[in-house]
């Protein structure tokens, strides 16, 4: 599975390749385009990505979350270009023997996707402005880019 | 040494730069991309820089020939 992908990203499909013998619990969360953020109605979000970074960092990401659990199945891939409301940003698979690991591994691997690798979106309103939005500001707090205040940290 | 900039950068300069000033460390990029256009200046400094897909601290040396990649903060997701 490519880890940057211009197509849509068919969630079916993906869940279909997933099952695994042994694999008792399988995670799937899809980041989706919604249609309205900070009070303002949406159209589309356009994403763009340093593309051989952002794979070589989610293939980093995917691999430390291999070694933290025990995982049968770790994926995410994440689109760029224009995206549709209601439809998928970005996909995480995980799946190992019970839940556990498989919810607090995809949550890692989303957490760290969103705070780390080298992709953003441009918010495109109904009122016709845009603005790249939703960004990091972890070093706000944190006083550095490179440490982030992880959601998975605090579950 | 040639720049290339993401996202809200894009605001403040080209996608693809060249650059022939003199410049010693990541930190003095920085600070001269500051002086080029000040109104990026918040943005540059929340920036991470990569050079050959490798991010680097501001500490980093420069020969001149390096392909720079200015990294904002991430809004994947």
């Amino acid at each position: 599975m490519d880890f940057i992908t211009k197509k849509e990203i068919d969630l079916v499909a993906l869940l279909q390749k997933s099952h695994c013998p042994s694999a008792g619990a399988i995670v799937l969360f899809s980041g989706e385009v919604r249609n309205h953020n900070v009070g303002k109605s949406v159209r589309y979000l356009e994403y763009e990505a340093h593309a051989s970074l952002a794979a070589k960092m989610i293939a980093e990401i995917l691999l430390a979350a291999r070694n933290r659990w025990s995982l049968s199945i770790a994926h995410a891939q994440h689109r760029i270009g224009k995206v549709k409301v209601t439809e998928s940003a970005v996909v995480v698979i995980t799946a190992s023997v019970h839940r556990g690991e498989a919810y607090a591994s995809n949550r890692y691997i989303i957490d760290r996707i969103k705070h780390e690798v080298p992709i953003w979106k441009c918010e495109h309103f109904a009122d016709g402005s845009k603005e790249w939005g939703g960004n990091c500001n972890c070093d706000k707090e944190t006083g550095d880019v490179n440490k982030h205040i992880y959601e998975f940290e605090s579950v | 040494m040639r720049i290339q900039v993401f996202a809200i950068l894009k605001d403040f300069f080209k996608k693809e730069f060249e650059l022939n000033a003199k410049l010693y460390t990541i930190a003095d990029l920085r600070t001269h991309l500051s002086l080029l256009n000040p109104n990026a200046t918040p943005v540059l400094n929340r920036c991470r820089f990569a050079v050959q897909d490798e991010f680097v601290t501001d500490e980093y040396t420069l020969t001149g020939n390096e392909h720079i990649v200015i990294i904002p903060p991430s809004s994947g997701g």
